[in-house]
Order: C-alpha cells, then structure tokens, then sequence
C-alpha cells in the first residue's frame, strides 16, 4: 500500500500569528514538504493545480520536475490535473517529459476543477465539465498510446498526423486516477477504462464515499477489468497530531475554527465525527485510518491532507516525522497483513511496463 | 389504497410556534381528504429550527450532516409537501430560504406543494404570492391555487369557525387532489445513479 501527501497549495494567513506566508515562501514550503515526505518514507507527493489566488501551484510539472531531481524514490503525483482546462496535447507532453526525467516516478490525478471563472479564462465554460472531462481524456489516452494521432472532437482543435514527443518512457504511459467528490461520472469513467478512483473522502460523509466506491469498483468489474475487489481505490486523510491528544485539539482548533473551506461552520468535534478528520494521538489516527477498509475495501493508496489552513511550515515538517515515524510503519503492516493475495497493488511504471512486456511476450508465444 | 407521505415543513422560530400550529392544521386538512379518497397517509413534521445549524454548516462546508441527510431526503421524497414559514421582512425567513437552497433543483419537479405564512399583521399576506409561489415556481413544483396565510386576527377570531378554517380546507383539499391523482413517490432521486452509458458520454455509437 501507498501512503503520502497530498497538497491544495494555498496562501493563508496563520490565525495564531496574523501573518502570511509570501508565495515564495509557500513555493519553497511545499518542495521543503515533498522532500521530508521521501526523508520520512512516505511513497507519494501530490500537487494540486490552481490558476487563481490564493493557491500558488499553477504549474505543476515545473515543481514536481525540481522535486524529482532531489529525490530517489518518491511517487510524484497530482491532486489534481485540470483536465477540463488543460489542453489535454499539453498534459501529454509535459507529463511525458517529466516520467523521463523522473525514471517513472510519475502518475497522475484527473479532476475538474471547481471555480466557476477558471474555466472562461481557458476558453472553457464549467458546464461543460463532465463532458470536457470526458473527451479530454479520452485523447490524452490515445496521444500516450498510438504514435500518430488524427482526431477531431467537440472542445479542440482537430488534430492531423499529430505525435505527442517525448513518447511514454519505454512506451508505458503513466497510470492515471480519477478524482472526484460527488459525480457518479467520474467513477464510472475510472471503471471504463480500469484505472484507479481517487475518492477526496474528507469533504464528505462516510457513507457518501462508500457509495462512490462501491459504484467504481461494481462498473470496474462490468467492464471486465477484474473482479470488484481488485479495483484500485485511493482515499484523502486529514490528521493532525500531538503525542497527547488533548494538546492536538489545542494547538489545531483556531486553524480548524478559521480554515478556508469549512472555517466558521460546524465545529471541530462535529466535523471529526462526520468526515475522515482526525485531531489526536499518532495511535488515533492508526486506528481511524484502518477503519477506512471497513466501509471501502482493501485501498491501494492513502494520501493524507497536512499543510494547509495556515499551519506553518515547521508544524507541517513536525507532523511529517510522527507520520513516517509512528503512524504509516504500522499502518503499511496492518493493510499488508489484511489485504488478500488476489488485491494487488497500486500499478506503478515497473509493474506497468513488467505487464506490458507480459502482453508481448504472451502475444508473441500465440503467433 | 395506497401510502401516501406528506412532508411538513415548518420554518417557525419561537416555541409553541403559530407557524407550526398552521401547518399542522393544512396537515390535517390535507390527510383528511386523502384518507377520505381511500388513501392512507404518514405525516412526516420537520421543524427546521432543530436543523438550524445543520444547515448552515451545510451552507459553508457543501455536505450535509447524517441529519440534515435524512430531512432532504424525507422532504424530496415525499408525495406532498406542505412548506409553512413566518414573514420577515416582506418575505420568507432565512432559515426557510436557507433549508430550501440545500434542495436539488430538480428534486421537487412535479411535486404537489401547498405553501402558508404567518405574519405579525395581514399586510403581509402576499408575501405568499411574491416571495414563495415564485421559489417554488423556479424548482417546477406544482403549487396549489389556494395559499394560506394566517394573521392575528385569524386565530383570535375563533379558528374553528372563522375564515381561516375555510381556506385551511380548501388548500388541503387542493393538495390532496393533486396528490391523489399522481403514483406514489418511488422515494428520494439517487445521486449515484447514472442516466447514460459511457459509450454516449464519449459521444461515440456502440462500436
């Protein structure tokens, strides 16, 4: 099992100081964060993408091409790529380009993207987003997986003879999740073509998430990518700890009290009770996060949310050693010892390229 | 005979409520009529004062608490609703606005709803007419022609005898018709539930 980090990249003001970061500060954070990621032995780091104040990650490969030339194992990953406003020929070369510098430490998260005004700055209209998703991808896949590209569709310009460079490193395009809250869509486009379901599982009810699961992995099977069980699942996680637990809901409450997203709303204990949340001890979130598997099935991946909502960077690297020290140790035993032998894994550029040279080879025995 | 639930929505702040009394009285008036059609009928209160909060956290966070869940889903998947608030202001209260921003645009579609007020003085009656025929208009519900709106005077002039008695009737028996002339409710719509292949989605014919 993989566990991680994943990043929305925003710009906030810590509520206990009144200050806030700059954004070369917050730039210079996040590459701080994705390297103590691998020096704790975390397995991923994953970017979101913005193209609007107050987030700063507006070009993702460009950070995560620094961060693969500083690092030897880490998974570089996004959460996610804008695949409604992105030019999909764009997502093919630059993610290409960056699975060669990187070895192939490199997989990707689709999403859509929330913010109504993004969309007309790229020329794209949010109602069109599923659609847009849709389609996009749909080339994109084709752009990593056939040399010459002729293709016309509805959102972009046609395109003739066309050939993304660089090719897939040894021709095995990057494995690619799809995330999504709450469009059944979305899960159903993950289980059409067998890829993994990115389930944000931290604004939403449990239940909610079980359903959206339960629905990838049931159309995965419909379609013929393996039984039911063996789709691959990723879930968000959002932790924060403190050896005592009484002092991890001190010292966290005024960024929870004032965060962006839920800031003002319900409070802390309400919101732990109802989403993945978990203020507490490194033993809290242990068995929280076990407790995931009840309601989704053996997972693949867990990425866990730390640094946003104003925290400063020094906490963030504190609550990176108590996840690589104290917590994900325990949790990779656990998951490995519950997991079946007919789960797999995640699929990662070996795997990927060990089952394509599998194909070859089983096609080249049948001729 | 079939099994026909009403919602009642009360968006009534002080405790008893005038609000309430209301539409537990358009409830009444409406199972009544039902039950005399050969219908048997749940009613299903929700007061959303107890939901208040859930509902602006709603507001702010996007999801719903388990709770507010189960309210939504006894509300859109009802066979009638009765929708009862106070004027404030020359309109609908927040707390009544705000309950119904959370329901999906599509998920009273056809939905027979009969609509009351409370007001401080009878000035503000069309408030009713104004303010939460045209909400409800918007989200394609069928609103009964007759809405009722209760002032002081109403209920201090004897309720039993007095006008408010007669139009409480009236519009029950307007939302029971209605509800008695559609199939019963198959429940809440399932948001995971998908209307098209993907084969359709990628705009391609089955190949």
């Amino acid at each position: 099992m993989q566990f991680g980090v994943f990043t929305v990249g925003d710009v906030t003001v810590d509520p206990t100081t009144g200050r806030e970061p700059t954004e070369h500060e917050r730039i210079k954070a996040m590459a701080t964060i994705a390297l103590k990621a691998e020096e704790v032995g975390l397995d991923v780091f994953a970017t979101g993408e913005h193209h609007n104040p107050p987030f700063v990650p507006s070009s993702p490969t460009t950070m995560l091409g620094w961060i693969a030339a500083r690092t030897e194992r880490l998974l570089l990953s996004t959460s996610t790529t804008l695949i409604t406003t992105n030019d999909p020929v764009k997502i093919a070369e630059d993610y290409a380009m960056l699975q060669h510098l990187a070895d192939g430490r490199v997989d990707l998260m689709m999403g859509r993207g929330n913010t109504g005004p993004v969309y007309p700055w790229f020329g794209q209209d949010i109602r069109n987003g599923i659609p847009l998703a849709i389609e996009n991808y749909d080339l994109l896949r084709r752009l990593w997986r056939e040399e010459v590209v002729n293709w016309q569709g509805r959102f972009r310009t046609p395109l003739q003879s066309f050939t993304s460079t660089p090719r897939p490193l040894d021709g095995v395009p990057p494995f690619v999740w799809h995330g999504s809250i709450r469009s059944p869509e979305i899960a159903e486009q993950a289980a059409y073509y067998g890829d993994g379901f990115f389930a944000n599982h931290i604004f939403w009810l449990k239940e909610h998430t079980q359903r959206m699961v339960g629905l990838y992995r049931q159309r995965f099977e419909h379609y013929g990518h393996g039984s039911a069980d063996q789709a691959v699942v990723g879930l968000g996680g959002q932790v924060f700890m403190r050896k005592n637990s009484q002092d991890a809901v001190r010292e966290f409450r005024p960024y929870f009290d004032n965060a962006p997203v839920y800031g003002h709303g319900p409070s802390l204990e309400e919101f732990t009770a109802q989403t993945p949340l978990t203020v507490g001890s490194p033993q809290q979130v242990i068995d929280r996060t076990l407790g995931f598997r009840d309601y989704v099935g053996d997972y693949q991946r867990q990425l866990f949310l730390v640094d946003h909502a104003g925290l400063p960077l020094k906490t963030v690297l504190e609550q990176l050693d108590i996840l690589g020290e104290e917590v994900v140790p325990v949790l990779r035993k656990e998951f490995d010892s519950l997991r079946p032998a007919h789960v797999p894994e995640a699929p990662t550029h070996a795997s990927l390229r060990a089952a394509a040279s599998g194909d070859l080879v089983d096609a080249e025995a049948g001729r | 005979m079939s099994r026909r639930t009403l919602a009642v929505v009360s968006a009534g702040l002080s405790q008893p409520s005038s609000t309430r009394l209301l539409a537990d009285q358009l409830a009444a008036a409406t199972r009544d009529e039902l039950v005399r059609r050969g219908e048997s009928v749940k009613l299903r209160p929700v007061e959303l004062r107890e939901h208040a909060h859930d509902v602006v956290n709603h507001l702010l966070t996007g999801f719903p608490s388990a709770a507010l869940r189960e309210v939504l889903d006894t509300v859109t998947g009802a066979d009638g609703l009765i929708a009862v608030t106070p004027i404030f202001n020359a309109s609908y209260n927040g707390l009544f606005k705000s309950f119904f921003d959370l329901v999906d645009s599509a998920a009273l579609v056809d939905r027979p709803v009969l609509i009351g007020a409370t007001g401080g003085t009878a000035r503000h009656s069309l408030a009713l007419e104004h303010a939460l025929r045209p909400m409800f208009a918007y989200l394609h519900a069928v609103v009964t022609p007759t809405a009722v709106f209760a002032a002081p005077e109403d209920w201090s002039g004897g309720v039993a005898d007095g006008a408010l008695r007669a139009r409480i009737t009236r519009a029950g028996a307007e939302l029971a018709d209605q509800v008695h002339r559609r199939s019963p409710s198959t429940g809440p719509a399932d948001p995971f539930a998908l209307t098209t292949t993907f084969e359709e989605m990628l705009g391609r014919q089955d190949s």
